[in-house]
């Protein structure tokens, strides 16, 4: 075996309200490519992110070829030869490739940036990769997948001894793909350390000799990937807990259809969407994070624009097709990110239930919101859905998590959707708030109302779904009945067929 | 990447520089003094410390923040340094230096406001907008006062159009370098299209901030100074609007709000002189001076929805065509 190139142990760090790392050790080859694998919130990202410089870690060590290393900013991980490709591009758009592969480490000449020995070296990065940008190009006008692969190039330029890729594939083509594996095929030769970071299990098959599994911020296997089987490493990620059966609470079976999308095209994200959803059912869009679900969503209602594809509602008893700009009319949508997308925070529970329905508040004799009825339709509300408040005018941030959900979904009632799109309904909420939100997706679906539900945990949309939609890389790759089990679906989200 | 001629990118491109020389043509053929070489030493030589000025406050603006206290850091700035040279008989050569040093240091009370203490931009400045021009009213006890006969007797010597045109030239040229070739200028560049991104690259933000506010208040008062030459006063009106003439400068020459482009050569240059030479024009074409600033709203809003239209072309990512998804999961 040969070196040790990196040598992590004991890392513990924990933010407000969760340990993130419960005391990992990871230990890393010259020469090898390191699969570090996990579901999400496992820890990996936290644990690169450490290793990057990006985060602080509470406790632990880390040495690099044998040494220690004090690693405080992304700047020091540069010093001692650690490259991070970070997953969300970190780009800046309006300067060149050159400026952004080398902003923090221009070569300068009496004071003056050398842009000579700057585009030259950007270049040479590039070509590796098998790309001939001229280096004078501003990134904005680079394609995602471009953009990568711009990323990848800067991680070159130090020349690391420990090259950290998080998700490099996600917005890659097949062929810049096969060129990234190539290169790490030529890292690995030099005696760099690849730590290699995917939900796609394939990638990890063809490119990693070695893995780490992680689950809630523990190591809890790994080894050699040839003494690995697909299923074993999907065990060790999801463990051995059973899902527990909510099957006896999940809605009755389908009525007649409510939504039809046809051919639904985004070039670069969705590719020739298909499906179904009908009254009364809960369907579950399940694929990991980047496999296009909340695309998908907001392409449907509007908020990103489509090539091509037909969108159809039931609007009275007739199927008709509708323009994604109007879909609102009908559908009702739970955003990802309540907080940010989702809620006015510093407003109170009154406003932000009344704000998308004013209209109605309004009647024809004085034309301002009438106070009257706003506090009766937030007050039928709170107390349909249950949301605990010291009262109507407590601002939305001071609310449990559970609780601003809730303010979101009684919003979206009043204007009784006939459809209901639910992106991580139940994302962040304690263990309570998760059932309270599973039993208002029930009561939606039983009062007839069609939904769709997204969610990156298994267990929670293994608890509400009648039936699964698969996505995997923008588009359906399967669907699974409501008895399909936990096995079935990681195999079938991870692309495995 | 082949590039293909498009008209839509090239009106965004070259827009303002034809509008530009339109604006030229049209008062070069309607009046008769417009196009003459004393005109032109006019425009420049009112333009230079109006340029010199803003060139602080772009790069504030280029780190897609703000800077509306400089009008005010300038009349404080001058009040105190030409109290000294005037009543304690403080040398020339020391007293302008000083006002420098004042500008400087007034722009770094507002770098440590806004990135240490964290308060909004905006209000900081303001609040110094405010402030330092009560400092100043009071010290002034709200009188004009002449500069030292030294200054004026400078501000009249036959070449000192020439003199200002030059030295705002040299100093353009200078910050343009600062923005274009050295680190701290692509860090402001990297601020302002995103902080968050910058800092996770390496950039160290809060002093790359801090410093653009001190380079605003030091820059406003070396442009001051070449203008309080041509003035020979300080009066208690001094400076007063001088912030939102600067921003407009910027703003018309292409220097986006929201941080991270534009350019001081030739962006802020052509943004600076068209201000100058639109009114120059009208002055020759006999309008009224109360229809100025109108005028100068007009041209604002104009580079506004250039501006906007642009960030609207822009915002249409170009996505690889190609057969990506159709068989990356095969």
């Amino acid at each position: 075996m040969s070196a040790v190139g990196l040598r992590m142990v004991n890392i513990q760090k924990s933010f407000p309200g969760i340990q993130a790392l419960k005391g990992v050790d990871l230990e890393a080859y010259a020469g090898e490519a390191l699969a570090v694998i996990g579901a999400n919130g496992a820890g990996k990202s936290t644990l690169m992110n450490v290793l990057g410089g990006v985060l602080r870690p509470d406790s632990g060590e880390i040495y690099i070829h044998d040494e220690p290393a004090e690693i405080h900013s992304p700047l020091d991980a540069a010093r001692y030869g650690i490259a991070f490709v970070h997953q969300e591009m970190a780009m800046l758009p309006t300067l060149t490739i050159a400026e952004n592969m080398f902003i923090s480490t221009f070569p300068t000449q009496a004071g003056l940036i050398d842009y000579r020995t700057t585009n030259e070296q950007s270049a040479q990065a590039l070509a590796r990769l098998g790309c001939d940008f001229p280096p004078g190009t501003r990134v904005s006008h680079l394609s995602p997948g471009d953009r990568q692969i711009v990323e990848i190039a800067r991680g070159l330029l130090i020349h690391p001894k420990i090259i950290i890729f998080d998700e490099p594939t996600s917005s890659l083509t097949r062929r810049e793909k096969a060129r990234l594996f190539d290169v790490i095929a030529g890292l690995k030769t030099e005696g760099v350390t690849v730590i290699y970071i995917t939900h796609f299990l394939d990638e990890v098959f063809s490119v990693c000799e070695r893995a780490y599994v992680l689950r809630n911020g523990e190591t809890v296997g790994g080894g050699m990937i040839k003494d690995l089987t697909y299923q074993g490493i999907v065990q060790m990620m999801i463990g051995a807990k059973e899902v527990t059966s909510y099957f006896g609470q999940k809605a009755d079976q389908a009525g007649e259809l409510a939504l039809k999308v046809e051919g639904l095209t985004r070039s670069g994200v969705l590719q020739d969407i298909g499906f179904e959803l009908h009254k009364g059912e809960v369907l579950g869009l399940w694929g990991l994070l980047g496999s296009g679900r909340t695309e998908l969503l907001r392409a449907i209602i509007g908020l990103d624009p489509i090539d091509n594809g037909k969108i159809m509602v039931r609007d009275h008893g007739n199927l008709k097709p509708i323009q994604p700009k109007d879909a609102m009319n009908w559908i009702g949508m739970l955003t990802e990110n309540r907080r940010d997308e989702g809620l006015l925070l510093p407003m109170s529970v009154k406003s932000n239930i009344s704000l998308a329905n004013l209209r109605g508040l309004v009647t024809n004799f004085w034309p301002l919101v009438n106070a009257g009825l706003e506090t009766t339709l937030a007050e039928k509300f709170v107390n349909r859905l249950a949301i605990k408040t010291s009262g109507l005018n407590q601002p939305v941030a001071t609310l449990s998590g559970g609780n601003q959900q809730k303010v979101v979904v009684g919003r979206w009632l009043e204007r009784n959707p006939t459809i209901f799109f639910m992106d991580e309904p139940m994302r962040g909420l304690d263990v309570g708030a998760k059932a309270e939100i599973r039993t208002i997706i029930t009561e939606l679906a039983q009062s007839g109302t069609a939904v769709l539900v997204v969610s990156s945990e298994i267990e929670e949309i293994m608890s509400v779904s009648n039936r699964y939609l698969v996505m995997h890389r923008g588009r359906i790759t399967g669907e699974l009945p409501g008895t399909a089990d936990k096995d079935e679906l990681v195999a079938a989200a991870a692309g495995n067929r | 990447m082949i590039k293909k001629f498009n008209l839509q990118d090239f009106l965004m491109s070259y827009g303002f520089t034809i509008i530009f020389a339109l604006v030229l043509i049209f008062f070069a053929l309607g009046t008769e003094n417009f196009l003459t070489i004393n005109n032109i030493l006019t425009v420049l030589a009112n333009a230079a410390p109006w340029l010199v000025m803003a060139t602080g406050l772009a790069l504030v603006i280029m780190t897609g923040s703000i800077d509306i206290s400089i009008g005010s850091i300038l009349f404080l700035a001058l009040a105190l340094g030409n109290s000294l040279m005037l009543y304690r008989g403080l040398p020339v050569a020391i007293g302008i230096p000083l006002v420098f040093l004042i500008g400087a240091l007034l722009g770094s009370l507002n770098g440590l406001l806004i990135v240490v203490v964290g308060i909004n931009p905006l209000i900081t400045t303001m609040g110094m907008m405010f402030a330092l021009r009560g400092l100043a009213l009071w010290l002034t006890s709200g009188l004009v006062q002449n500069i030292p006969p030294a200054l004026q007797q400078f501000g009249r010597i036959g070449l000192f159009k020439e003199f200002i045109i030059l030295t705002a030239a040299v100093i353009l040229v200078l910050v343009h370098l600062l923005v274009t070739r050295t680190t701290f200028g692509r860090h402001v560049m990297a601020i302002g299209n995103n902080a968050e991104v910058a800092a996770r690259l390496g950039v160290r933000v809060k002093r790359v901030r801090f410093l653009t506010y001190v380079m605003s208040g030091l820059m406003v008062c070396v442009g001051g100074t070449l203008q309080i030459m041509q003035i020979s006063n300080v009066h208690p009106r001094l400076g007063q609007g001088y912030e939102f003439t600067a921003i407009a400068a910027a703003v018309v020459g292409g220097i986006s709000l929201f941080g991270g482009e534009g350019s001081i050569i030739p962006g802020l240059v052509m943004g600076g002189l068209t201000l100058v030479i639109v009114e120059n024009g009208l002055t020759h074409l006999g309008v009224s001076p109360y229809v100025y600033p109108f005028v100068r709203g007009g041209i604002i809003f104009l580079a506004m929805y250039a501006d906007a239209m642009k960030s609207r072309v822009m915002a249409r990512v170009h996505v690889t065509k190609d057969e990506e998804l159709t068989t990356a999961s095969a």
